[in-house]
């Protein structure tokens, strides 16, 4: 890889015993090369059809991946960096700078107007802006973040794309889940977008291999078990839980929601529908000696390798009635 | 953060305002403050009951989008329009609008002053095409810029 910030080795092992040498090689190469500039279309300020032709007067070629996902957009011109965030379309709110990956939890989620739904580790607030445009500004939106610097980005971010149904709240999302089960609050769907050791994210980041060791994967597979326990605790019944991370760590993904289906008897993982055109792969069974139960197949693993994205790993969870 | 649930007596005044000064007939959702000049207006589900509680078990930072702020003017008040203010209520807009040019936009969008003489003393909702910019305030000579800095146009290196 042409960067200064090399892979650690026990990476490296890990990726290869998850991926097999072959793919490990696809892999490690696409690292290398630039995810593509995704943006969606923030459909409470501005249609699909009026911000294409805008975009394309002002001579960005724009590329719509997914037939049943049109506000799903791919700007192909060469655009200098930081382009995308410095038009006057983007200051105006019209539309959100975003991985295509980082969208499709909540194309799993599929909250609607009627819904109350629960945004847990809100920050920066990619997904809740999605979440509150599927809602068209209507429902109930709660969108929680632990961190005061974070709650400013999200506020802001909120508030460029005009978002009218969302309260903010400022606790640990654990915390949180049981002080509103105390008040005897269900939610209809939850996103569970977990803190995470972001490998993920290496495609565009690769600072994160600076970061990146085995303890901090140990040490946020627990937080995200206390996480997923109390989030699902605040679900009503048959109600929806999407659980997503940027990482590849199997210990962060398939492990939690082992954790979830040990611990909870009335939840079952359910089948994700993602655009056709997009290549994912399902969830492992099996990881350094675990064993997993099999209905974490229906889990959703994206490698960038994949579709040119950066990667994720997406559960969705029911709770039975 | 301290939220406060404008009672309907404060409701009608900020109505009473919008009406005043750009002629808006309809507001759709709940308005709340936050400090003592920052509106926001709330449209999702939560009962008021139901803000008031989880306020009491935990930090409640925002409800809503930031909608615009009292500003004293003369004896009275007046309320200044925020960027989203004046895109959500842009349908019900009807006076004290102030159209600018395709050159103008990218000024004000910079957060700068503009030089123009409109020979009015108020606050003007700043729009272009579908585009609505917030608010500006006019003096004779000029029109003051609100935007905010996050929200502005960075000079071309």
């Amino acid at each position: 890889m042409k960067t200064n910030y090399e892979p650690k080795p026990l990476f490296i092992e890990r990726m290869k015993l998850l991926l097999g040498e072959e793919e490990f090689k696809k892999y490690f190469d696409s690292l290398n090369s630039e995810s593509f500039n995704s943006i969606r279309v923030n459909t409470l300020k501005i249609s699909v059809e009026k911000l294409k032709e805008r975009l394309i007067e002002k001579k960005w070629k724009i590329k719509q991946p997914f037939r049943d996902f049109p506000e799903i957009m791919i700007v192909e011109s060469n655009l200098e960096p930081g382009e995308l965030g410095r038009s006057l379309e983007h200051l105006l709110g019209y539309y959100y700078i975003q991985d295509i990956s980082s969208m499709l939890p909540i194309i799993s989620l599929k909250p609607n107007e009627k819904d109350i739904v629960m945004d847990l580790c809100a920050s920066p607030g990619s997904k809740t802006t999605q979440i509150a445009s599927e809602m068209k500004n209507s429902g109930v939106l709660i969108a929680n973040e632990i961190n005061l610097g974070r709650i400013k980005i999200l506020a802001s971010n909120l508030e460029r794309s005009g978002v009218m149904n969302a309260i903010i709240t400022k606790s640990p999302s654990d915390v949180f889940c049981k002080k509103m089960k105390s008040l005897e609050f269900g939610a209809d769907k939850i996103l569970l977008d977990a803190p995470c050791s972001g490998e993920g994210t290496i495609i565009s980041n690769k600072k994160t291999l600076l970061m990146w060791n085995k303890k901090n994967i140990k040490n946020l597979s627990k937080k995200q078990k206390r996480l997923i326990h109390s989030a699902i605790e605040v679900l009503k019944d048959g109600g929806e839980l999407v659980y997503s991370t940027c990482t590849h760590a199997p210990e962060e993904n398939e492990e939690v929601i082992d954790y979830a289906l040990e611990n909870f008897k009335n939840i079952k993982v359910e089948k994700i529908s993602l655009p056709n055109e997009f290549k994912f792969r399902q969830g492992v069974t099996e990881w350094n000696g675990k064993e997993y139960s099999s209905e974490v197949k229906k889990c959703v693993r994206i490698y960038p390798q994949d579709n040119n994205t950066e990667g994720f790993f997406i559960a969705k969870i029911k709770k039975e009635k | 953060m301290t939220l406060k649930f404008l009672n309907t007596k404060e409701r009608e005044k900020i109505l009473r305002l919008l009406e005043e000064q750009f002629g808006i007939k309809n507001v759709e959702g709940r308005f709340i403050m936050i400090g003592k000049e920052r509106i926001f207006l709330y449209n999702g589900g939560l009962s008021k009951e139901m803000m008031e509680k989880i306020s009491k078990i935990t930090n409640l930072e925002r409800a809503g989008v930031y909608f615009g702020k009292m500003m004293p003017s003369g004896n009275g008040e007046k309320i200044r329009l925020s960027i989203e203010g004046t895109q959500i209520l842009k349908e019900e807009i009807r006076k004290n609008v102030f159209e600018l040019s395709e050159e103008m936009v990218e000024e004000w969008m910079m957060g700068r002053e503009l030089n123009i003489k409109t020979g009015k003393r108020d606050f003007l909702i700043i729009k272009h095409g579908d585009d609505f910019l917030g608010t500006g305030k006019v003096s004779e000579e000029k029109i003051g810029n609100f935007i905010p800095k996050n929200r502005r146009l960075k000079e071309r290196g």
